[in-house]
């Protein structure tokens, strides 16, 4: 009876886990969206780890604005010109540049319109992308592993997959605590800093 | 354990069920620029500077645009003339650009109606009329009217006008300033409009001149009235004014003296003659006042004896003083006399050279006279004008006087054709209209006096389909002559091009560096004149209609102008300071006339004099004048505005429209004071928007002042300790900055400057007329009024009220979320994300400060392309109020962090400080003892609002200093 017990407790235990899980990865902002399909099949593997080209090589309002921007099609053209200018996907580039329209990326990140968030100042501490942004480095399609969605708390959870980035308030601000706390930085902790 | 935020998250989850399909996110896209521009980047603002030319002072701006768009405009520091301060109309020029009611693209009429054409359409209309005209050697049927413009832009339009052969261009302003001219003409010999340099004078007495609100170039003139009136260390001047009615200007005089209406002419005579007589003038200056009798200039102004001669004294002792007249409201058919008589006040007191310096002349001398446009109107009745063309900003339909009969000329003319680039009273009228570019969307150079040449340059892409004048008529005049770009007497191919060429000379390749700068700045000789004195007539003006009628004083409004600012809903939102009115057009009834004809507020009157009649709600005033009664000038309804703002009005309401065509004969200006009227009662009821219940303080002193020499006295002992207020919170601590704000009530003038920079910094939406009557406006500040004294004669305070940060706020304790709460740095954060909509907060503000979002305001397309992409639009049920510009303080550490120092006095300015006229505002950090902010908060004038119940506000107020005799 006992062990019975014991079982139907872990159970119920678990089931509200599960119940919680599901009720708070609803509740909170996604702040990723889901990963739908580019209209460029664009690696950031290959470009980072092949090429070793910089974040801000191409995202190279981050130390200077709010936002961190998009190359513009112009500088993919500067080394897409010569560099890889046969292969299917680098065409399309080509194409978007010879039509002069901008390739319409689907967004990835995204905090809410009530939140902001500015670049340069954490570029400015030396905080590093894959802080937030995850192993970027590491993704032919980015942004397909992070998010809180139900299916990645659960692997989170039995340990199948390190815990994605939320970009959530909470973990915004646990990271302020541990930089002011470790490092002896003064990173932020007021509301209004991020909402006004 | 459940924590709070844990909580919330269930409770919001029981929601769940209803909500998940609302939930689906749809895919964004984010778009890179194809080729970047080099000199924006996107979410860093780009500053570009031009010049504001919403009415002839031509103050410099610098316009502030993110990713392409300007969102906010402020005065240009560089600038002479504003000094970086600009005024409410300023301000809302942004909503003048992105107003929804544009033309996107030429109209042609049909009908009734105008309908969209194509440029090449339009335009040929024109040049085949224009052209059939040349061939029938008809060219002075065809009449070019613009407004002032004193730069490239006029000088081309006169080449143009020149090479097809027309009538010569009009410089039409409504408000001209004919009779200064004709004036100083007379009396110094020079026909022109001086610098008047308040900053200089000690005393300055004013006969009816509106010069904080519209007279020739309020800023540059409200910055050095500050600069003279107000109490620093011990010294202030001292400002008279003279006026029937108690205008915005008159209550920041120290004495406003009442007067019959345009009896300014004698008084200044009666002046001049106790000077003369008590030996504090030259003695040829008796003269020009042999015959007045000073005893029967008092009977007929009703101003005492007494006052005149304290007045004299005060005027004589001012060394220098200065004397101005001229307002719009009291000029009429003496108008030139009256203005001499003030010449020779001048003249008589040293002044000329001093504080009224020709040299550096306005360049409203530049203007067409009013009776030069109104040939043009008689000729167009006549059927001899077959061609008119009106350039933006011109409405004649709307300013010139109803006697005129402007719109039945205009409809023997054969094809009116409009630059305006939105519709007015004026494109009802019209055949053609070809829209102008915004002015900030333009190139183009403005002078608004000798010795300073605004550049403008466009700030960032038209927001509609406009062209700019110069080139449409640059196109217009080659179709007709049949010539090619480069070929000709029009052979630039833009009107830029022509500026440019205009401009090499005098910058020689330093093009960019002027462009910066916003325009180029010489010093002006000054020219020396003397003064011829002659007898002066004094005699009173003359009035239409009947001898028991009214004069009808019909004022510029400082929110309006002449009408051209009524668009914009902001300046209607924006409260007339002394009625506190928003949006209705009033009529101001002096109390014993209202008495008389039971007449009460919000009663509909019409007010009838020979030329027509309005309807209008009553604003029963104490101050008025019992002979007179006031119309605002200039309020009228944009089409956006009906109905979602205001209802449509059921009849004519342009006090303008009462007056009659004559001009006044020396001048040829317009006589502003020239009708008597009569009022009826309608029987209608029309409550007025009017956002202060009452201008009596009731003891609470809110607003205070201090005697002139009890506040000498205290500037030399220094300041009294005021008791500590305990607190029953513990003291907060502050790690880095505590930012205060201190404000000047001696200074501030309520201008409305501040109400609309807020607005347009921090995105405050428009309510409309029946909810701003509710009380439900958003303005995050106020200028309260506060009158002190005699019901009759009161001595006004202007308060700016806004969010007063207390260390102790009432608003946080009673927030069941959080959403308002104390931050490091000193401010009443309000987190908009977190308010539940309870209002606990608003209603626990004693100073009535928190601004609740009743409805889910809409920004009308294209006007939410202004919106400050740095400051969050609240939606339905949310809270707000001043956040101190938070987003600016956040801006002036980032940039301090980026050159490794702390935030410096004066790196952060607010929007309200920032445009102030008068530098009422001073924002800084108070752990700073160098800072000016701290430096205010230990003058011994310094206080706080409702001191007594211990909040413990970040924002100190300073006394207004009253004069003995006020």
């Amino acid at each position: 009876m006992g062990a019975k017990a014991g079982v139907g407790a872990l159970a119920l235990v678990l089931l509200a886990v599960l119940v919680f899980l599901a009720v708070s990865s609803w509740s909170r902002q996604p702040a990723v969206a889901k990963p739908s399909s580019q209209p460029i099949n664009f690696p950031h593997s290959v470009h980072v780890q092949t090429y070793r080209i910089d974040c801000q090589y191409c995202h190279s309002d981050a130390r200077r604005s709010e936002y961190a921007g998009l190359p513009s099609v112009e500088r993919c053209m500067g080394c897409h010109k010569i560099a890889g200018a046969a292969l299917p996907e680098v065409k399309k580039v080509a194409d978007y540049y010879a039509r002069s329209e901008p390739i319409p990326w689907v967004r990835v990140n995204k905090l809410p319109e009530f939140t902001y968030f500015p670049h340069k100042a954490h570029i400015r501490a030396n905080v590093k992308c894959q802080t937030c942004h995850g192993p970027v480095e590491t993704m032919t399609t980015f942004g397909a592993e992070t998010g809180p969605r139900l299916t990645n708390d659960l692997l989170n959870l039995v340990g199948l997959r390190p815990a994605p980035p939320p970009l959530t308030m909470g973990w915004c601000v646990d990271c302020h605590r541990r930089q002011n706390a470790t490092a002896g930085m003064h990173a932020p902790l007021d509301c209004v800093t991020c909402h006004h | 354990m459940m924590n709070r935020r844990d909580f919330f998250r269930v409770v919001a989850a029981s929601g769940a069920t209803a909500a998940v399909t609302g939930c689906q996110r749809t895919a964004e896209n984010i778009l890179p620029l194809v080729v970047p521009n080099e000199h924006i980047v996107p979410g860093v603002a780009a500053w570009f500077a031009t010049v504001c030319r919403e009415c002839p002072a031509g103050c410099g701006v610098i316009a502030r645009n993110r990713e392409g768009r300007v969102v906010k405009l402020e005065g240009n520091p560089d600038h002479p003339v504003n000094q970086g301060a600009l005024c409410a109309r300023g301000q809302a020029a942004l909503q003048g650009l992105y107003h929804p009611d544009r033309f996107a693209g030429p109209r042609l009429r049909d009908g009734a109606a105008l309908k969209p054409v194509n440029w090449d359409a339009a335009q040929k209309v024109v040049a085949d009329k224009i052209a059939a005209l040349r061939s029938a050697g008809k060219g002075s049927a065809i009449a070019l009217v613009t407004q002032l413009e004193t730069g490239s832009l006029g000088a081309f339009l006169d080449t143009w006008t020149r090479a097809l052969g027309t009538r010569p261009r009009l410089s039409f302003e409504p408000f001209g300033y004919e009779a200064n001219r004709a004036a100083n003409r007379i009396t110094f010999g020079r026909d022109a409009i001086p610098y008047y340099a308040f900053e200089d004078a000690r005393v300055v007495v004013s006969f009816g001149a509106d010069f904080l609100e519209t007279w020739l170039s309020n800023v540059n003139y409200a910055r050095a009235f500050a600069h003279m009136h107000t109490f620093r260390d011990g010294r202030a001047g001292t400002y008279l004014h003279i006026e029937p009615r108690q205008s915005l200007t008159a209550s920041n005089a120290d004495e406003w003296v009442r007067n019959a209406p345009g009896s300014e002419g004698p008084l200044a005579l009666a002046i001049l003659k106790v000077m003369v007589d008590e030996g504090l003038a030259d003695r040829r200056f008796g003269e020009a006042v042999a015959r007045i009798d000073v005893k029967k200039v008092a009977a007929d102004s009703g101003v005492p004896v007494e006052t005149i001669t304290r007045v004299a004294r005060a005027f004589a002792d001012g060394k220098p003083s200065l004397a101005i007249g001229g307002g719009m409201a009291v000029t009429g058919s003496n108008a030139t006399q009256t203005l001499v008589a003030v010449n020779l006040l001048n003249a008589a007191a040293g002044n000329v050279g001093k504080t009224v310096r020709f040299g550096p002349d306005s360049a409203f001398g530049r203007v067409t006279p009013y009776a030069e446009t109104a040939r043009l109107v008689q000729a167009m009745a006549r059927g001899e004008v077959e061609v008119l063309v009106l350039g933006s900003g011109v409405n004649p339909a709307y300013t010139l006087p109803g006697g005129l009969k402007f719109a039945d000329a205009a409809k023997r003319v054969g094809l009116v054709v409009s630059f305006a680039n939105q519709p007015d009273e004026t494109t009802a009228l019209a055949h053609v209209v070809l829209p102008d570019t915004h002015w900030l969307e333009s190139w183009g150079d403005y002078s608004p006096r000798e010795g300073v040449a605004g550049l403008m340059q466009p700030t960032m892409a038209p927001a509609r389909d406009a062209r700019p004048m110069g080139d449409t008529l640059l196109a217009l005049g080659r179709a007709v002559l049949g010539s090619e770009a480069g070929k000709g007497p029009l052979p630039w191919a833009t009107f830029e091009q022509y500026l440019k060429a205009a401009w090499e000379p005098s910058v020689k390749g330093a093009w960019a560096s002027a462009l910066r700068l916003g325009g180029v700045w010489k010093e002006t000789a000054p020219v020396a004149v003397t003064a011829r004195v002659a007898p002066v007539d004094p005699a009173p003006p003359t009035f239409e209609g009947t001898a028991d009628g009214l004069a009808l004083l019909a004022y510029p409004s400082f929110r309006f102008y002449d009408g051209r600012g009524a668009s914009r809903a902001w300046l209607q939102e924006a409260p007339d300071t002394m009625t506190q009115a928003v949006w209705d057009p009033w009529v101001e009834i002096a109390a014993e006339t209202a008495a008389k004809l039971g007449i009460a507020r919000g009663d509909v009157v019409r007010v009838t004099s020979p030329h027509g009649a309005i309807e209008l709600p009553a604003y029963v005033s104490p101050t008025l004048h019992p002979q007179a009664v006031a119309v605002p000038i200039g309020h009228r309804y944009a089409p956006y505005h009906i109905p979602r703002y205001v209802t449509a009005p059921l009849g004519p309401r342009n006090p303008v429209a009462l007056l009659g065509p004559a001009a006044e004969g020396a001048s040829g200006g317009p006589a502003y004071l020239g009708v008597r009227v009569t009022l009826a009662k309608t029987g209608a009821r029309h409550p007025l928007a009017i956002l202060q219940a009452t201008h009596d303080q009731e003891g609470r002193e809110l607003a205070q002042h201090v005697d002139l020499r009890a506040a000498r006295e205290q500037a030399l002992r220094g300041r009294q300790d005021h008791e500590a207020h305990t607190s029953m919170y513990p003291d907060p601590r502050y790690p880095g900055y505590r930012w205060g704000m201190a404000i000047d009530v001696d200074a501030c003038i309520g201008c409305q400057a501040c109400v609309v920079a807020c607005q347009a910094e921090n995105n405050v939406p428009v309510v409309g007329r029946a909810q701003a009557a509710y009380g439900r406006q958003l303005q995050w500040i106020r200028i309260e009024r506060w009158a002190e004294g005699k019901p009759d004669r009161p001595t006004n305070l202007f308060l700016p009220m806004l969010c007063q940060h207390c260390e102790v706020a009432p608003c946080e304790p009673v927030c069941p979320v959080f959403a308002a709460y104390r931050t490091e740095e000193g401010l009443n954060g309000q987190v908009y994300n977190r308010c539940v909509g309870t209002r606990y907060c608003g209603n626990n503000c004693p100073y009535h400060v928190r601004r609740f979002n009743w409805f889910q305001y809409e920004f009308p397309a294209p006007l939410d392309v202004q919106l400050n992409p740095d400051v969050t639009v609240r939606q339905l049920g949310v809270m707000e109020k001043c956040t101190m510009c938070l987003q600016r303080i956040i801006a002036g550490k980032d940039h301090a962090r980026d050159e490794r120092r702390a935030v410096k006095d004066g790196d952060i300015l607010t929007a309200c400080q920032q445009t102030c006229p008068t530098r009422a505002i001073t924002f800084g950090n108070l752990k700073d003892e160098q800072s000016a902010v701290v430096k205010f908060a230990h003058s011994p004038r310094a206080y706080h609002v409702l001191e007594e119940i211990g909040t413990r506000p970040s924002i100190t107020y300073l006394q207004k200093v009253v004069r003995e005799h006020a």
